[in-house]
């Protein structure tokens, strides 16, 4: 018998190049099945439409290529990253793949929503290069042992520490956080890579119930992978418990001049900012005295006041996010970039990020252009979030519309510092500083917690993704009274169980697997793209 | 050794936080103030007019309800004090001054907390209408700006709120009159401790700890006169005629508020004679000194500040030094051991018994016992073989050193 | 068919051409590499597990014997 050959309808051609043309539009499309089982790679990439697909050639997946080698180059040369990259785990198990963290947070985008986000990733980027660069371009251990010209001018420091308290010396010493990039950005972009440093400090004794991302922060020293790249060193209290412990580990394998830069816990309590400001002025006067070199006032207010551009075109992003469907950043962007950012403090390639950024959302609010059209709930997302997957946002709008708005992260630093007069600039610092991440919220007083309610109306959000890390004690210990006001005030909100950086403890799918049972058994709706409901990724960076 | 004559009343008040003798201050119209953490200095809650109760959850084996509002990841003492205050337990209760000294306490501390916020309701833990809960931040360091900052932390939100809600006197002569107090607590408890120190101690580590514990959840006032006679007691107290302990320890580590512990320490072969932990006397009991001229709240918040070893102090040198604290304490009491126990989802000691059980025994030669414990110690079979194989392996030490 | 009369500009048609032709090649195996995904198999397959065999049997410090001098710091005047 002769095979049937399909029938092939002039309407069947216009839509095949339809979606060519445009790829094809959210509800139709299977992206789950773009995936090789269990490694999260893709048998192809999406095809986005000629446009968005020759977009994210071009300007994003080539782009980013050609400036991480020029970032490389830049920052410190192809030796010294070749030499790091052969050294430490972090850096060559978790970067080089540093395209696919691109792929698996801009999964689905189009248009003005792809491009914006994807101008947050090259910031992060940038400033992670920059950064390894610095610590590898010092390391004694590269070096023979040598105290480089660069190791001298670098000031190490927790990454809790906030890198604006460094601004007074940023026109001759950099300052690198010690963790932030051999271990928390890590997390995100290669989620195996960490787990050497958990196990590493438990095989020492450490028991297994505290924060996980404090015990990987200690790991990394335990597995002697941390750069010897400064001279001095100031660590901090914030966030929690685990933090001050982690430093006393810390303290012990690195054995250097070290400035305690504690933070009061009752930030609310306008009696301790005098304590707090007089506690930086200390850190200020111990880098004097290390380094030789005066605080600089005039450096201090110039890159404050170019933080304070930062901050002010955060709040214009925060407006148009809540008044209008127009915001043109998907949440792990959004809160991924916001973080990183103010933490980190003042530098270019924020501005530069931004200033793309702001053309872009300008365009989306002039012209009406709505990046998130599926858009069935509009979610904040609240407390701390996985770092192994903190992209489930781009998963959540993909398969069930879920557009996580805004997120804590993003809200903790609310405010510009003054510049008028050294006590002002002083106070907004110590305030800014005791903001720090996690502290403010998650781990603050009980009522920064509850600032939910506020933030959610803010931002016009009809449901809570809640975070639920499970070893992070300022969390668990209010568990239950945030179940209590969710069901008096009736709100949707669903609980992402998770330990930060370990994704064996809950895993990605596990994760998946509660919001696909909460919106199908509480909201009784109906998947976007059911491809996305269950897969494997276990394997996946 | 012959039994103590007030052993059995002291382990009778050990089981509730509103014993006989808070009762019976209660009953006279005194204030009961509750706390959790030494850096909230007990001697100011003892002013008169009031007394301060440090808050246990003695028997508290299954805290089901606290789970639920704190989960089951969260430190087993901070969740037997949430259940003990949702059973009512500490409904006596007249203020808690709080401190954020450790995560899971602060939580605690913050659900006894009167809200008055439109974000979250009330949950009126405490039934008791004129009861407050006010927290103070207590500084990481020794430096003269946390001196500063932490008089002035008291001044407003302990003694200025003892004042406007409760009228209490809160002079410096009264504080002075209950520094006095709280030292004669201090110097009572040092001579009975001290009998530790002896070759034979005359006292076991388990009546101490019961003493200490004592001395911390009742009215000083009221226990004051059985110490008194305790301490005379111990005078003439002759040892066992045959030495009845294999070694001696210091126990060192997290919260820990169970006589039973240490008498499960001691049920292994191992003589308790010194007791470095939250609730433990080393710190708790050395005399507050205020010189001449100076202001005895500065003296106070300055006292407790140096005489701390917690492990939440950050500077270098504070870090460091407390290991040779600990290794000299252990030296002072004759000790052969350290066991470092932490309370499970203790962080700051999870890390610090680490770091101890590295550096005591390869930097001061002396062994350790590194322990992990909960609250209520259900699983006794496992610390017994534990504590077991210590006892042998510090006897095998001495041997190999032939002594 | 008419012989060019300008040699000059005729190789620099045939550089451009020739040029055009490379980057157009290159183009194209480029996007074929971002399109199948080249790149993130070939780090999967064979860069991240040469790496991490490199990693995993690198011989490393026993952290555990560093020193810990509790003398060796001093409170600075200015923390006192």
């Amino acid at each position: 018998m002769a095979k049937k050959i399909p029938e092939f309808s002039k309407e069947d051609l216009s839509k095949m190049l339809k979606d060519f043309w445009y790829g094809k539009p959210h509800g139709e499309r299977r992206l789950g099945e773009l995936y090789i089982d269990k490694k999260g790679l893709y048998k192809h990439r999406e095809w986005r439409g000629v446009k968005d697909t020759m977009y994210y050639f071009y300007m994003i997946w080539l782009y980013n290529y050609i400036h991480m080698v020029r970032d490389v180059i830049r920052f410190g040369g192809v030796v010294n990253f070749a030499k790091g990259v052969w050294r430490y785990r972090w850096v060559g198990q978790t970067y080089l793949p540093v395209l696919h963290w691109f792929d698996r947070g801009l999964e689905g985008l189009r248009g003005e929503a792809l491009k914006a986000s994807a101008w947050h990733y090259r910031g992060m980027v940038a400033s992670t290069i920059r950064q390894f660069q610095r610590m590898f371009a010092a390391d004694t251990r590269l070096h023979g042992g040598k105290q480089n010209e660069i190791y001298k001018h670098n000031i190490a420091h927790n990454e809790t520490v906030w890198g604006g308290v460094f601004y007074p010396w940023s026109d001759q010493y950099q300052n690198v956080p010690i963790e932030m990039i051999p271990y928390f950005v890590t997390c995100h972009v290669n989620c195996h890579t960490v787990l050497n440093y958990i196990d590493a400090v438990q095989s020492i004794g450490l028991p297994g119930d505290p924060c996980p991302m404090c015990q990987a922060e200690a790991g990394i020293f335990v597995l002697d992978d941390v750069p010897d790249y400064a001279p001095i060193v100031v660590t901090c209290n914030e966030a929690c418990d685990a933090s001050v412990s982690t430093s006393i580990l810390q303290d012990w394998f690195w054995d250097k001049p070290l400035y305690a830069l504690p933070m009061p816990m009752q930030f609310d309590d306008p009696l301790v900012k005098k304590y707090c400001m007089q506690e930086i002025e200390g850190m200020w006067k111990f880098v004097e005295e290390q380094t030789g070199v005066p605080f600089n006032w005039n450096q201090l207010v110039k890159k404050l006041e170019s933080q304070n551009q930062l901050q002010e075109f955060e709040w214009e992003k925060w407006e148009v996010a809540a008044h209008s469907n127009y915001y043109p950043v998907n949440g792990v962007a959004q809160a991924l970039y916001r973080i990183y950012q103010s933490q980190y403090g003042d530098w270019e390639i924020w501005h530069f990020c931004d200033k793309k950024v702001r053309k872009i959302m300008e365009k989306c609010v002039k012209k009406k252009i709505n990046s998130f059209p599926n858009t069935r709930h509009r979610v904040i997302a609240w407390s701390c979030a996985p770092l192994f997957f903190s992209h489930w946002c781009t998963w959540a709008y993909n398969c069930w519309g879920l557009n996580v708005i805004i997120n804590m992260d993003s809200l903790m630093f609310d405010m510009t510092i003054r510049t008028d007069s050294y006590d002002h600039a002083l106070e907004d610092m110590a305030q800014y500083h005791m903001w720090a991440p996690m502290r403010r919220m998650a781990v603050g007083g009980m009522a920064h917690m509850f600032e939910l309610w506020d933030y959610m109306q803010r931002f016009n959000c009809d449901m809570v993704a809640m975070y639920d890390q499970l070893q992070c004690k300022g969390v668990q210990g209010i568990h239950g009274m945030f179940e209590d006001e969710f069901r008096e005030r009736n709100i949707h909100a669903f609980w992402i169980p998770h330990a930060l950086p370990d994704s064996r403890t809950v895993t990605r799918a596990e994760i998946r697997r509660l919001i696909n049972d909460y919106m199908t058994t509480v909201m009784h709706e109906e998947p976007l793209d059911p491809s996305l409901l269950d897969f494997d990724d276990s394997m996946g960076w | 050794m012959k039994d103590l004559k007030h052993l059995i009343f002291f382990e009778d008040l050990l089981q509730e936080a509103n014993n006989k003798l808070v009762q019976q201050a209660k009953a006279e119209g005194k204030y009961a103030i509750g706390y959790t953490c030494y850096f909230m200095p007990e001697v100011l809650l003892d002013l008169p007019g009031c007394f301060s109760v440090r808050l246990r959850a003695p028997r508290c084996t299954s805290p089901d309800i606290a789970t639920y509002y704190m989960s089951s990841r969260v430190c087993h003492y901070a969740r037997s004090l949430m259940e003990r205050a949702l059973e009512g337990g500490f409904n006596f209760l007249d203020a808690q001054m709080a401190t954020e000294t450790c995560t899971a306490t602060c939580r605690f501390q913050e659900h006894l907390e009167q809200k008055h916020l439109d974000s979250v309701k009330d949950m009126r833990v405490i039934e008791n209408d004129n009861f407050f809960c006010e927290f103070c931040d207590v500084p990481f360091k020794n430096n003269e700006i946390s001196y500063n900052h932490f008089t002035e932390q008291l001044r407003v939100h302990v003694l200025d709120k003892l004042h406007e809600n409760l009228g209490v006197d809160v002079s410096d002569e009264a504080i002075l009159k209950a520094v006095e107090e709280h030292n004669e607590v201090c110097r009572l408890i040092n001579e009975i401790g001290d009998y530790r120190k002896l070759d034979i101690p005359t006292i076991t580590g388990y009546e101490f700890h019961v003493i200490q514990l004592v001395s911390l959840v009742c009215p000083k006032y009221l226990i004051l006169p059985y110490l008194r006679e305790t301490a005379e007691e111990l005078k003439t107290r002759e040892p066992e005629l045959k030495k009845d302990f294999r070694c001696k320890v210091v126990l060192a580590g997290s919260e820990n508020d169970d006589p039973g512990y240490t008498q499960l320490v001691e049920s292994c072969g191992a003589r308790v004679v010194a007791d470095r932990y939250c609730y433990g006397a080393v710190e708790s009991r050395i005399p507050i000194e205020i010189k001449e001229g100076e202001d005895p709240l500065k003296a106070i918040a300055k006292h407790y500040l140096l005489t701390s070893n917690c492990p939440r102090f950050m500077p270098q040198d504070e870090m460091r030094q407390r290991k040779k604290r600990l290794a000299d304490l252990a030296k002072e009491y004759h000790a052969d051991g350290i066991i470092v126990s932490s309370n499970k989802f203790c962080e700051y000691w999870s890390y610090e018994r680490v770091i101890d059980t590295v550096v005591m025994p390869r930097d001061f030669g002396i062994p350790v016992c590194s322990i992990e414990k909960e609250y209520i110690n259900s699983a006794s079979g496992q610390l017994r073989t534990r504590f077991q194989a210590f006892v042998e392996s510090i006897e095998i030490k001495q041997i190999q050193e032939g002594k | 068919m008419k012989k060019c009369k300008c040699k000059c500009g005729c190789k620099i048609l045939k550089l451009l051409a020739k040029l055009f032709g490379v980057l157009l090649l290159a183009n194209v195996a480029l996007f074929v590499v971002f399109f199948f995904d080249l790149d993130g198999k070939l780090l999967f397959h064979v860069v991240e597990p040469f790496l991490k065999k490199h990693y995993d049997n690198m011989e490393r410090k026993d952290t555990l014997k560093t020193p810990y001098d509790v003398a060796k710091y001093v409170k600075p005047d200015y923390d006192k």
